[in-house]
């Protein structure tokens, strides 16, 4: 059982980095907003190119209008995203690309919740081979009706009226 | 006074010191008399902090521009309210603010504990002196906030204009508070581990100083993320940015503390990991304080580009050097007897639910740190922005929320099946109905019907769970429904309080989907009379008016909303200059509403052409962050709330021996 839940989590997460990875250097035509999220304003506001909070400002304008000229172009995501990179230098990109090193930014979150993940896994299972302890509290007033979890709230109940001050 | 100042921090560093050392040594010997001294100590650091800061204040209103610190940070003309906020606003004053408040728990810690925990009190005491001593050690030896000029500017340079807000006279305090107070916390868990006394008592002891740290936390995250919306003017709160993400960090620790703790109290399970969550959370507000102060990152929240970097990094390793040998020390002690009777039950939720919390905490750290390590390795600059954060922590996000709604009403040990499909229905069928509603009312996008559903499950499971409490008690006690509602939570504040931060959490985390995924912009130019349509509202530009204050120059537009043809009012979006940094600033206005918020940004005004341009968001659902806020506060209250219990045991304590034989 154990080992399924962890293979079944170990795929999903790898599912999930895919998923990431593919929508990063997927090749469809991008809309104005994709590319100006995908770019970091020059101005020194922190902001992306569709973000900065400067309405005129001298770095996010141009950027802009040389964004839409590249979608008329009919270049994709990726292309544009090169061509800007091969002008500004990858700083002007707001987020890692998916080459080299910076592919550690992707996967390394993810190969922490893996291991984090199969760690889980690992103390459950020791924790289930330890002894069982008291059975579960039952309730004066039991109810064929009820759940476990509607029983445990009934006793908790019970007990807190038996204190002084109900 | 700058005299006074700055011989109190010189005092207060060498009685840190001496308190620090004596509280060690007299443990150590069980010297009692240095014992004392050392308490002695931490209430004189207490006043000694306290004299500096209210030098400082004097400083600041007497606006002695002799001072370094008053000249960089305020001038003639800046109002009373943000003179006193400047007292945090530079580098400094912070540091010195941080003290502090550290200073002020300290006194607090000690009152709290003069007649209990008097085998770990040496060790906390010593813990906490240490930290204000390293605090007071940049303040004296580095950084003094009390420097004289060699001469008298006429003008301060006056507070940074994105600081002259309201919220920014709060959220530092908060997130100050909140940072400063997982120092009790960790220094009770040091003590515990230095002690070997490792039951619960160091648990119980710290259990409303981590709630009310993560409360603090929580409030600065939310008033910070609030500031930001109201002043930097482009439509968002969170950009991701590494100040943020070091406020972030150490509440996404505390909040796993918070759950996971409540296994070692219910089960005596998770103590080693508690120790760890503990000492992770204290040393992410150093690694915090270290970003916003090292200059390392670029941020437009930082101060100022200072050598104070490597001192906190050696204080961070140190803290983690020590802390960490302590608790491989004593990990024989530390054995649990870790039993779990099945995999679906409340603890294993917890242990996941820590998992993504974690998990989350270390993308935000790796996305934080990934620039400078580029740098170290490839030489090669690069950003690491919100499209990163957005992409990785949105399913980790999801995940938690869904853990959210089951953790409440999945039983202790053990779950059957049956038990689990009978607790589950109703939430379930009202998460998926209304992840339905939401794709029949045209939100077609995938995470967002995803993120309602799951929202809509977490919020019925609470409700849920209120709704058999009232009704167990209406039937057993005979009560009213809200009178059984009330007794119910006050009978169990910690439970039902936590509940009433989950429906926190849920409107908080509606309002960032919604606001995220369905927010509608426009930048455009117009002619005074003519209007702009936004989203079903119409706003007129109805002209531009001036202001000029010695302090400030306005130039203010003047908008009517209408929404189906019908005026609701007027927005004054603005545009400032400062006169004393000349520096411009935009001020925001926003006709908020519960579905959404219009929210306008004056950019440019030609009076020739008389053509303003504007930028205007519909930020839907976005009011929900803040009433979200409202509701955490009163949860977490209900939460810290002292039970009939701990209220009795206290007046109990409180009487004299003698008089209760008496009675």
């Amino acid at each position: 059982m154990s080992r399924r839940i962890a293979i079944g989590a170990l795929a999903s997460l790898l599912l999930s980095v895919a998923g990431l990875l593919g929508t990063v250097a997927r090749a469809e035509a991008p809309t104005q907003n994709e590319v100006e999220t995908a770019l970091t304003c020059q101005c020194g506001c922190g902001l992306t190119v569709h973000s900065c909070n400067h309405v005129n400002c001298g770095s996010a304008l141009p950027l802009k209008k040389e964004i839409g000229e590249q979608i008329a172009a009919g270049r994709s995501l990726s292309d544009i995203l090169s061509h800007f990179e091969n002008k500004y230098g990858e700083v002007i990109l707001s987020a890692p690309t998916t080459r080299g090193f910076n592919l550690a930014a992707w996967v390394m979150p993810f190969v922490v919740l893996a291991v984090g993940g199969l760690m889980v896994v690992v103390v459950l299972r020791r924790w289930r081979s330890g002894e069982p302890g008291e059975p579960p509290p039952v309730s004066a007033v039991p109810s064929s009706a009820e759940s476990g979890a509607d029983r445990e709230l009934r006793a908790r109940l019970e007990r807190e009226l038996q204190e002084r001050d109900t | 006074m700058s005299e006074i100042g700055r011989l109190a921090i010189v005092l207060g560093f060498i009685v840190a010191i001496w308190g620090a050392a004596a509280s060690l040594l007299g443990a150590l010997r069980r010297d009692k008399s240095l014992v004392t001294s050392g308490t002695h100590a931490a209430y004189a650091f207490s006043a000694l902090t306290g004299i500096a800061v209210l030098a400082l204040l004097q400083l600041l209103l007497a606006r002695d521009f002799n001072v370094e610190y008053v000249a960089s940070y305020s001038s003639s003309t800046l109002p009373l309210w943000y003179t006193i906020a400047a007292l945090w606003g530079g580098m400094k004053g912070s540091l010195l603010w941080w003290t502090f408040i550290l200073a002020v728990c300290n006194a607090v810690v000690q009152l709290q504990n003069r007649r209990k925990n008097r085998d770990q009190m040496p060790y906390v005491t010593a813990t906490m002196l240490v930290t204000g001593a390293f605090f007071l050690s940049l303040l004296v030896f580095i950084t003094d906030p009390f420097e004289r000029l060699p001469f008298t500017p006429t003008e301060g340079s006056d507070l940074n204009p994105l600081l002259q807000n309201y919220w920014m006279t709060i959220h530092p305090p908060s997130l100050y508070i909140g940072f400063v107070s997982t120092t009790v916390p960790f220094a009770f868990a040091l003590a515990a581990l230095a002690t070997g006394k490792l039951g619960d008592a160091w648990i119980r002891t710290t259990r409303r100083w981590a709630l009310f740290s993560w409360f603090f936390l929580s409030l600065g995250n939310i008033f910070g993320a609030a500031w930001a919306y109201v002043v930097l003017g482009w439509g968002g709160y969170w950009a991701w940015d590494p100040v943020e993400n070091a406020a972030f960090m150490p509440w996404l620790t505390s909040s796993a503390y918070l759950h996971s703790v409540m296994i070692q109290e219910k089960k005596d399970m998770l103590k080693v990991w508690n120790m760890v969550l503990v000492i992770l959370t204290f040393a992410l507000t150093i690694f915090g304080t270290f970003l916003t102060r090292s200059g390392v990152i670029s941020s437009v929240h930082s101060f100022t580009q200072s050598g104070l970097g490597p001192f906190f990094l050696i204080f961070l390793g140190a803290i983690l050097v020590i802390s960490l040998a302590l608790l491989f020390w004593r990990l024989p002690l530390l054995k649990s007897k870790n039993e779990l009777e099945s995999v679906f039950s409340r603890e294993a939720t917890f242990l996941l639910n820590n998992l993504l919390f974690v998990g989350i905490a270390f993308t935000v750290f790796w996305g934080t740190v990934f620039p400078v390590l580029s740098e170290w390795v490839r030489g090669v600059k690069i950003t690491v922005g919100p499209p990163f954060f957005n992409q990785v922590n949105a399913p980790l996000g999801l995940a938690l929320m869904f853990l959210m709604g089951v953790g409440p009403i999945i039983a202790w040990r053990r779950a059957s099946w049956s038990s689990l499909k009978r607790a589950f229905a109703v939430p379930v069928i009202i998460g998926i109905g209304t992840g339905v509603i939401a794709l029949v009312l045209g939100a077609g996008n995938f995470y967002a019907i995803v993120a309602f559903s799951i929202s809509a499950f977490a919020l019925a499971t609470v409700l849920t769970e209120f709704w058999k409490g009232m009704r167990v008690r209406q039937t057993m006690m005979g009560e009213a429904p809200w009178v059984a509602l009330s007794r119910l939570i006050g009978k169990n504040h910690r439970r039902y309080g936590g509940y009433v931060v989950h429906v926190a959490m849920v409107m908080i985390f509606i309002g960032i989907v919604a606001s995220s995924i369905f927010k509608i912009e426009l930048q455009t130019g117009v002619e005074v009379g003519k209007s702009i349509e936004i989203g079903g509202y119409t706003v007129r530009f109805d002209g531009i008016e001036d202001e000029s204050t010695p302090h400030v120059e306005i130039r203010k537009a003047k908008l009517a909303v209408f929404e189906d043809g019908e005026q609701l009012g007027y927005v004054y979006p603005e545009k400032r200059f400062y006169k004393k940094p000349q520096q411009p600033t935009t001020e925001v206005a926003i006709w908020s509403t519960l579905g959404s918020d219009l929210y306008t940004v004056l950019g440019t005004y030609d009076p020739d052409s008389k053509v303003g341009v504007f930028q205007i968001f519909l930020n839907p659902m976005i009011s929900w962050m803040w009433i979200g806020g409202f509701v955490m506060f009163f949860g977490t209250v209900i939460c810290m709330w002292p039970s009939y219990a701990e209220r009795t045991s206290e007046a109990t304590s409180r009487v004299p021996a003698g008089s209760r034989t008496a009675s």
